[in-house]
């Protein structure tokens, strides 16, 4: 076809569009003078006029149709028709207000389940990192025990070797965490920010809102540029937004720096969860990540790395580039032995979390995702069913419509756009909830008092997305009911009848309210177990007792102090809190038990017999740096020797406390006490056994852990644990105006008790068991409902059957039990199906079952219980009401 | 009693259409019935499928349309051929040729 023949076909189209009954006329016309010539003919061969006229008809057939078969074939009918279609489906629906309602509420609770998974997941792990050009090239880089699972993080100088050496990426830049008090005009603010590499912002091809990034110099001579880079939200906020605001002194952790550049708004770093305020050069490290230099260390991992890789560079070519430098480093042989496990490279997409974290995001989301789409599912059924009963009762209608020349499939596409409306409908108000529930999600507030950031509200891509499930459900769910409407012949229609329905139909509905049941079932039975393991995970005994322990996280390095003044400040907070009414014990540690998930150390078993050991003679194991008193805070049993003593302090012989697995594995024929291994190159003497306990995960398998004194290895962030036998409030404060009095110019900190702290434990199944919980009871509700609707449904239309049995003498006993029969045969098959599936789908969920079986007999017998039960009130109810009714009036029903 | 069977060819109406314009402009009417005689009575053009041709044909700038007085002082519609579809027409003309003709051959060499 030419261009300008397409041209003629849109401008005729439209102009018949805008004009349809002229252009009408004009095929009416044609056909009229057609028929008239017609007639002439047959007249001037000898035809009576009205012979002739008959002939003539017969020849050309029924004019409408003629133009109907006219208009048809042009695609602007199409436009016409759907016009039409959804001119008549809004008439349709506002005519029936009640089932309309129904169907967009149950399809957009549906939609909105579905739609604020996908959205949080879209925000979480689809959004590329905000405010960088080319996310697609940047990679995020863990330096890895290619044998094994440690390391991750990289060293100064391996860094350096590693951006001086690439040839497969254009820049390499490295950040690492840090806490930070900056005071401007006197207030200190404590917030998170990033020690970075001077190329940092150039690599991820971020641009200053404000000032500008770091210069070449400032990332080369340590000490001598005090500067510093902040976020749009501090400036704003703690700032006061003002563009003068460049070029200001700031205190950071008690040194000045000058405050060189504001990043764009939304831009957070490369770690998303957090919420990231400030950047410095790494030269500053000495002044914001104390303790000490370690720029010039080899064996300190503490910098994540990323690059950009270059345009004709592979993911592949770029780790085989690294691995090969690393291996170059290696055998250098400047770094520690122990760090020649860290021979390989792992390339992750830079997309804000590290990569294990996404990986049980995204095993999470999953599972909440599949939760949803049940939802969807039995949404989608439960709108067939309602669908069908409607087709059922507008038999009339299609009939009377087909006998008026509609053709099957015009039926079909206006039924279909009837039911599309109501999708369509439904997503909107799904979109709506998807908008209302992630706006709750975002300000749940989270235990350990964290600023997270969380962005999960739905963008484009979330609206398609709905729109796509609301179109796709709507086709799957909407077509069969449409055919279905528009199926019968013509004349078993017109005959006045309404007994019960072909078997076929009655096959589908039945279908429907099993699928139905079965799929809630899975759900209430996931969401039962997920319940019960919340429950047991609340149970788990940790071995160390929670109750009455008041804790709090002290940053003493980012309020400028060193060493001596740390401790010296920590001297004084322990000796003014143990003279507190009711305080038992006082003790430090470098992180809250359960929070020592990152405390890989090796160390050399020299006098052990040792059955597990690397090549190299070392054993891999957990470490925790604590304080004298921690075993009395914590209640922990000591099984042999002695714990921590005041006189093990920095002048002391290094001691260690061993817990009984590690005890157990290496001198499994007697004590450990007195025995030495090797760390950090120096001897640590074994003084005592500590009890097993929890260490990072409730559901731990005990890993072998030594326990440092505190007073040896002093931390850089200190947490103080405080057992009370009063009460925890007056407490807090208590600290927290010691904490001021001691020096005026800290930060208020922030007191919560151990429970509280370590709740976030359980965060994964208090939100899995609450959305699960939630979703299922939906379920539930839209089973009940449909079960319901179907069977009081059929048993209305039963009712002239019914009228008759009646009549004959059945009892309105027989006819209830007659009816219920039906509905818990129904029930029973569903119930029967829905216990294979959600023994499947229960396996999905062992990972988050704390050891619950997922074949826990009480939850699967109580979820069946209660189905049966529902489905009993849902068949008692309108067999009730059909054994009331007068058989007479019941004959007489259409 | 069997009835001829009288239905177009499949894909030639719009030839015989453009061929029964190519002597003079006419009406609807005037080329059914002259594809009907001058194929004598072998084809009977369904006057529906001839107007969903004629909106084709003339989108399709094979056609141009006009209402005009007929020689009894009656409004028709009148189709003229244009460039196109003059062009059309020997295109057509001649890939049926060929096609009929090799049918032809088909048939002669089974016998």
């Amino acid at each position: 076809m030419t261009l300008t023949s397409v041209w003629r076909h849109l401008v005729r189209g439209v102009r018949r569009l805008a004009r349809p009954a002229e252009a009408d006329q004009d095929i009416a016309d044609e056909l009229q003078h057609f028929l008239d010539q017609a007639t002439e003919g047959h007249v001037a061969r000898g035809l009576t006029r009205d012979a002739a006229r008959r002939a003539a008809q017969l020849e050309v057939g029924n004019l409408t149709g003629v133009r109907e078969r006219v208009r048809a074939s042009l695609w602007e009918n199409a436009v016409t028709t759907l016009a039409t279609d959804l001119r008549y489906s809004v008439r349709m629906l506002r005519h029936s207000p009640v089932f309309t309602v129904i169907v967009v509420l149950v399809i957009s609770l549906g939609v909105g389940a579905v739609t604020t998974i996908f959205s949080a997941a879209n925000a979480l792990l689809l959004t590329p990192l905000h405010g960088t050009s080319d996310p697609a090239r940047l990679v995020g880089i863990d330096r890895i025990e290619s044998r094994g699972n440690g390391g991750m993080q990289a060293s100064y100088p391996y860094y350096t070797v590693i951006r001086d050496r690439t040839r497969t990426l254009s820049g390499v830049a490295v950040w690492a965490k840090t806490n930070l008090t900056i005071a401007a005009d006197g207030a200190g603010h404590t917030v998170y920010g990033n020690v970075v590499s001077g190329n940092y912002f150039s690599v991820l091809g971020v641009h200053p809102a404000l000032g500008r990034f770091f210069l070449p110099e400032e990332d080369s001579v340590p000490l001598k540029y005090p500067v510093v880079v902040v976020s749009h939200d501090f400036w704003r906020v703690s700032l006061g937004g003002d563009s003068s605001a460049i070029g200001r002194m700031v205190r950071v952790n008690g040194t000045m720096f000058t405050l060189i550049g504001v990043t764009p708004k939304g831009f957070n770093g490369v770690f998303k969860p957090i919420v990231t305020s400030a950047w410095v050069p790494l030269m500053m490290q000495r002044i914001v990540r104390p303790p000490g230099s370690i720029l010039d260390s080899s064996s300190v991992s503490w910098l994540w790395m990323f690059g950009r890789m270059k345009d004709d560079a592979s993911a592949d070519g770029v780790r085989q580039d690294l691995v090969a430098i690393t291996a170059e480093r290696i055998a250098e042989g400047v770094e520690p032995e122990w760090m020649r496990h860290n021979d390989g490279i792992r390339l992750i997409g830079l997309t804000g979390l590290p990569d294990d974290a996404r990986k049980v995001m995204l095993e999470f989301m999953g599972v909440l995702f599949v939760v949803a789409a049940l939802v969807l599912l039995i949404a989608g059924v439960n709108v067939a069913a309602m669908l069908s009963a409607r087709a059922v009762a507008r038999r009339h209608e299609m009939a009377i419509r087909v006998a008026l020349g509609a053709a099957r499939s015009r039926l079909v596409g206006q039924l279909l756009t009837e039911t599309l409306v109501l999708f369509l409908l439904g997503a909107l108000s799904g979109l709506g909830l998807a908008f209302v529930a992630t706006r709750m999600l975002e300000h749940i507030p989270l235990p350990g008092g964290e600023p997270l950031v969380l962005e999960l509200s739905p963008d484009i891509r979330v609206l398609g997305f709905a729109l796509f499930v609301a179109l796709f459900t709507g086709a799957v769910f909407g077509l069969s009911p449409a055919l279905q409407a528009a199926r019968y012949d013509i004349n078993s229609r017109l005959r006045a009848d309404s007994r019960s329905g072909s078997g076929r139909q009655r096959i589908v509905s039945n279908a429907l309210v099993v699928g139905q049941l079965a799929l809630s079932l899975v759900l209430l039975v996931s969401a039962g177990l997920l319940l019960r393991a919340l429950q047991r995970g609340q149970r788990v005994d940790p071995q160390f007792d929670m109750s009455g322990v008041t804790t709090s996280a002290l940053k003493s390095a980012s309020w400028g102090y060193d060493d001596t003044k740390s401790r010296a400040f920590s001297r004084t907070l322990r000796e003014r809190i143990a003279a507190l009414p009711g305080v038992t014990h006082v003790s430090y540690a470098n992180a809250l038990p359960l929070q020592w998930d990152n405390s890989n150390r090796y160390i050399r078993l020299d006098d052990a017999p040792v059955s597990a050991r690397k090549n190299d003679g070392t054993t891999r194991i957990r470490s925790g740096i604590v304080d004298v008193d921690y075993f009395d805070v914590l209640k922990i049993p000591v099984m042999a020797g002695r714990v921590f003593a005041k006189s093990d302090d920095e002048n002391a012989p290094r001691v260690a406390v061993v817990n009984e697995t590690l005890a157990r594995k290496h001198w499994p024929n007697g004590s450990a006490v007195g025995h030495t291994f090797e760390f950090d190159g120096k001897a640590m003497t074994i003084v005592g056994v500590a009890h097993d306990s929890k260490y990072a995960t409730l559901t731990e398998e005990t890993p072998e852990l030594a326990y440092f004194a505190i007073a040896q290895e002093w931390p850089e962030e200190q947490t103080l644990m405080v057992r009370t036998t009063g009460a925890a409030q007056p407490l807090a404060s208590a600290i927290q105006s010691i904490v001021r009095s001691i020096d005026p110019g800290l930060p208020r900190p922030t007191v919560v008790s151990l429970k509280e702290a370590t709740s976030s434990i359980l965060l994964p199944q208090r939100v899995a068991a609450f959305a699960t919980g939630t979703l299922g009871a939906l379920g539930l509700l839209l089973a009940t409902v449909g079960l319901y609707g179907i069977i009081s449904y059929s048993v209305s239309r039963r009712s002239r059957e019914i009228g008759v049995r009646m009549a004959l003498g059945a009892r309105a006993s027989d006819v209830q039990r007659m009816v219920v029969a039906g509905g818990m045969r129904l029930a029973g098959v569903g119930v029967v199906i829905g216990l294979l599936l959600a023994v499947g789908a229960s396996r999905l969920l062992v990972a988050y079952l704390y050891g619950v079986s997922p074949l826990d007999a009480p939850t699967f017998a109580a979820t069946c219980v209660l189905f049966i039960s529902v489905a009993f009130l849902a068949s008692y109810l309108p067999a009730r009401r059909a054994a009331a009714a007068d058989p007479l009036v019941a004959l007489r029903a259409d | 009693m069997e009835q001829p069977n009288t239905d177009v060819i499949q894909g030639t109406l719009d030839m015989l259409i453009l061929k029964a314009l190519s002597l003079e402009p006419m009406h609807g009417f005037g080329i059914a019935r002259r594809i009907e005689q001058i194929s004598r009575g072998v084809f009977k053009v369904n006057s529906g499928s001839l107007m969903v041709a004629f909106q084709r044909m003339e989108r399709g700038g094979l056609l141009d349309a006009e209402w005009r007085q007929t020689e009894n002082a009656r409004r028709a519609k009148f189709y003229r051929l244009t460039a196109a579809g003059k062009k059309q027409l020997g295109v057509e003309t001649a890939d049926w040729a060929r096609r009929s003709a090799a049918v032809a051959r088909l048939l002669r060499a089974e016998a």
